[in-house]
């Protein structure tokens, strides 16, 4: 069976290898790139053209994407129901605590910085959002779950409204180009401010949608913790 | 490219391996993982063109990568990550059923 | 790239595929999961040395952090209690 499934997958990979030289390589862009490169920041107003592909040319994939998130968390949460906290009941001793309690606002004013300044430098709404996320599981494993249970800001019990939230910020985001005039998730023809580009506040409604889209993310990897940590 | 190509192939034979051979159910996930490293290397090393500079105009750049293959490549990576999740939690959930994790026993034993 | 470089780029690639090797040969389940922690952690470098940062912060985040974790929690929980 071992050298049978070898010898299938060597010819399979033979395969692959000899059709994929088919692919047509030069050294100047596609031509959708070269467009999206030429007028990216004319159009969009943003400067990190990854982030203007992603939330505004392509901005209805990131709400595809935004519902897989949902849908994982909600199946979760359907799983693991019963509240049984068995694992994680105390914490670490009280170095580790004290060292936390000294360290974990840098890695939250970090995890804020990435999220808002996605449209001018390296990020964006999902990578804060999952740093903002691993925070949540770090305050999780160091002061137990009898902790993480009764506070009042990030506690299981507000995520899922959290996420929620985020979702109707997206969409109703999108019907306000509707209503302008426009298509779904139009930018800068829907009238959001356009600043100077390289700014803070500039990109029409690209730090909206990040911002949207970051809540969404730390909510849902959350609760998907939560679930798994403290279920049945 | 040719050559990154005879790596990626390799990546992505060594994970399908792992799904097909090995016995233990986390085995297997830990196979999908692999295979979708081996995607995503695969994405980003189209996209690269001999001596580009990272995305981001600053206002002084004439060779630039290209940056739609990483927009999809972000959003594979997070979808990515949900699956992964998901399957695990169904692992644990196969656990309480069946007491054990050897996919020879689970054909065996009917519930 | 010049040449330096591209000898870089190709040691960590030829890393990338050891640490996948040792990942599906190991009997131990946590050494699985450790090594494919560096498998990820290769792949971050690669992704650096193929100009894209946007790429490299999100799998550095989701692989080495969510995922590891979430492994571990799995094979906490599917053994038997001594």
């Amino acid at each position: 069976m071992k050298y049978f499934s070898a010898l299938l997958i060597a010819v399979l990979m033979l395969v692959l290898f000899i059709s994929l030289q088919e692919i047509p390589l030069s050294q100047n862009l596609m031509p959708v790139s070269s467009h999206y490169v030429d007028s990216g920041v004319k159009d969009t107003g943003a400067t990190n053209l990854v982030n203007a592909v992603l939330f505004d040319y392509r901005g209805f994939d990131t709400l595809g994407e935004v519902t897989v998130i949902f849908a994982a968390a909600a199946a979760f949460k359907m799983l693991f129901s019963h509240r049984r906290i068995f694992f994680f009941r105390y914490g670490m001793s009280p170095i580790v605590k004290t060292g936390m309690a000294v360290y974990s606002p840098f890695i939250f004013i970090f995890g804020i910085y990435v999220i808002m300044a996605g449209h001018i430098s390296p990020g964006g709404g999902f990578q804060g959002g999952v740093i903002l996320a691993s925070l949540s599981i770090l305050l999780t494993l160091v002061y137990g779950l009898w902790y993480k249970v009764r506070q009042t800001v990030l506690s299981p019990a507000i995520s899922s409204n959290i996420e929620s939230m985020g979702g109707m910020v997206f969409i109703f985001i999108g019907l306000a180009g509707i209503f302008s005039g426009n298509y779904f998730l139009s930018n800068l023809g829907a009238g959001f401010f356009a600043g100077i580009p390289g700014s803070m506040f500039s990109g029409g409604s690209i730090p909206l949608l990040n911002i949207a889209s970051g809540l969404k993310v730390t909510a849902g990897l959350s609760i998907i913790f939560y679930s798994i940590a403290g279920g049945e | 490219m040719k050559p990154t190509l005879i790596f990626v192939l390799l990546i992505m034979s060594l994970g399908l391996y792992c799904v097909l051979v090995k016995d233990n159910l986390i085995k297997k996930a830990l196979g999908i993982n692999i295979m979708e490293g081996a995607v995503f290397l695969f994405l980003i090393s189209y996209g690269y063109r001999q001596g580009g500079s990272p995305p981001i105009l600053t206002g002084s750049e004439t060779n630039i990568v290209d940056p739609v293959p990483q927009a999809l490549t972000l959003t594979a990576i997070v979808i990515g990550a949900a699956t992964t999740a998901l399957m695990l939690g169904i692992i644990i959930k196969i656990y309480k059923i069946y007491g054990t994790l050897d996919t020879n026993e689970i054909r065996r034993l009917r519930g | 790239m010049n040449l330096l470089i591209s000898y870089i780029y190709y040691a960590f690639l030829l890393l990338l595929v050891i640490t996948a090797v040792y990942s599906v040969i190991s009997r131990n389940l946590l050494c699985s999961i450790i090594f494919i922690s560096l498998f990820n952690l290769f792949m971050v470098i690669v992704f650096l040395l193929l100009q894209a940062p946007d790429v490299a912060m999100a799998e550095a985040v989701v692989g080495m952090g969510f995922t590891t974790a979430l492994f571990t929690i799995a094979i906490s929980k599917t053994k038997e209690e001594e």
